[in-house]
């Protein structure tokens, strides 16, 4: 392998990301700031907020504590 | 060649202090099996990663005649140099002259290589001196190596020279008049009282005040590599948590260039570990770009001569502390007989 072009300056706004977010992604991220912002910062602020704003997991389902928990550690790991 | 003592103090303070440690670029930078050229401290310089991912530092020079071995081939656990063949490995030393085998030049250690680590997705390197080759005491950033820490690194690449981006830090008035518009420095009183409180590793520069608002205080902290401690309270919408930190570094490239680093770090766990970075990867990394952007855009502005002529006032006393520890020390490195 040979040097990797040297270009200057690096200037990348997203570094973390492995993948563009989805639009389930940005929508969901979207609603947890607005239920920070307004319901709390609790785990069960969190659910309830995600639940009454009709926002559904992946599969369909209301969200629950557990399947919360499972979510966030598979996007946010 | 190592970094000579026979520099001037006005070299070293532009392109950076030696015998410390740096950060020189994210460790992605050099995947394994790969080769790397950089600048630091003004002079070329090659990272060489073999596929188990051992990396080394070295003088991008070939011991032959002085072609950059960046543009040689890598050959697993040494490079060639492109223009006559000579093979170096990770610690500098000739392993092979392939156009006059037995060459007395075989076996010889030549090319210089800095110790390098790696700490939280970036490569440190020691830069000493001809005089200091042996690595300084190297404490790391505890932020980087606590485990309940959870931390993003983002670099970038700034035409400043090294010391406007320290100062920069140094500065936390800045915040709430050139980060007025952002997403967490809006707040807080734009007239403040400040301190400089010492520490064992470094000062503390700090609102008298006010806490927990704004860009409110800043530790530096000289721990073998240089690197500041800062804290800025997020809003509601970043959930659970509490502020989040700032480390930050600088790579002194040359006189004009500089790399920054920093990493952005909060003291989560559990789920609300794992919503911050969902978060921070969906929304927030690109609100913190925005804002850096913000002082990428002031300090390339700012004259080459800026801190020539300037009419100082409370709020710069961490301005004046650091340059006079940075001056003090550039003098101290230099044995050039100084210039009038
Ligand atoms: S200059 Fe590198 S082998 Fe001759
Ligand atoms: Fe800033």
């Amino acid at each position: 392998m040979t040097t990797e072009a040297t270009m200057w300056p690096y200037l990348t706004p997203h570094q973390t990301r492995d993948h563009e977010p989805t639009p389930y992604e940005l929508k969901l991220a979207r609603t947890l700031e607005e239920i920070f912002t307004h319901d709390g910062h609790e785990l069960a602020d969190v659910v309830g907020g995600l639940n009454a704003r009709q926002v559904r997991t992946p599969s369909g389902e209301p969200w629950t504590e557990e399947t919360f928990r499972t979510e966030m550690h598979r996007l946010g790991a | 060649m190592p970094l000579s003592v026979s520099d001037t103090a006005d070299h070293v303070y532009a392109h950076g202090l030696r015998n410390q440690w740096h950060p020189v670029v994210p460790s992605h930078f050099v995947a394994p099996g790969g080769l790397r050229k950089l600048t630091a401290l003004g002079e070329n310089w090659l990272l060489f990663r073999k596929a188990d991912g051992t990396l080394s530092m070295l003088a991008d020079r070939c011991p032959h005649r002085g072609a950059p071995l960046s543009l040689g081939k890598h050959l697993g656990d040494r490079v060639a140099c492109w223009y006559h063949g000579v093979e170096v490995d990770g610690s500098g030393t000739v392993t092979s002259v392939p156009g006059l085998p037995g060459c007395n030049l075989e076996g010889k250690t030549l090319v210089t290589s800095l110790p390098v680590r790696e700490v939280g997705g970036a490569i440190l390197a020691y830069f000493g001196d001809d005089e200091h080759p042996e690595p300084a005491d190297l404490t790391l950033p505890e932020p980087l190596t606590d485990p309940a820490v959870s931390a993003f690194l983002c670099y970038a690449e700034w035409d400043v020279p090294w010391r406007y981006a320290m100062e920069n830090l140094l500065d936390p008035m800045h915040g709430a008049f050139l980060h007025h518009e952002s997403h967490t420095m809006y707040d807080g009183d734009t007239q403040a009282k400040f301190r400089i409180r010492e520490t064992e590793r470094g000062y503390f520069f700090e609102k008298t005040d006010q806490r927990g608002v704004n860009f409110d205080w800043v530790e530096l902290c000289r721990t073998g590599v240089d690197w500041v401690d800062l804290s800025i309270p997020y809003p509601p919408s970043a959930g659970p948590g509490g502020p989040f930190g700032i480390v930050g570094m600088a790579c002194p490239v040359d006189a004009e260039r500089t790399g920054v680093f920093f990493w952005r770090y909060r003291r989560v766990d559990d789920w609300q570990r794992d919503t911050w970075r969902f978060l921070y990867k969906t929304l927030i990394e690109e609100r913190h770009w925005q804002v850096l952007e913000q002082d990428r855009v002031m300090l390339e502005a700012m004259p080459a001569d800026a801190d020539q002529y300037e009419n100082l006032y409370q709020h710069d006393l961490g301005v004046v502390r650091l340059r006079r520890l940075y001056q003090g020390q550039a003098a101290q490195q230099s044995k050039a007989a100084p210039q009038s």
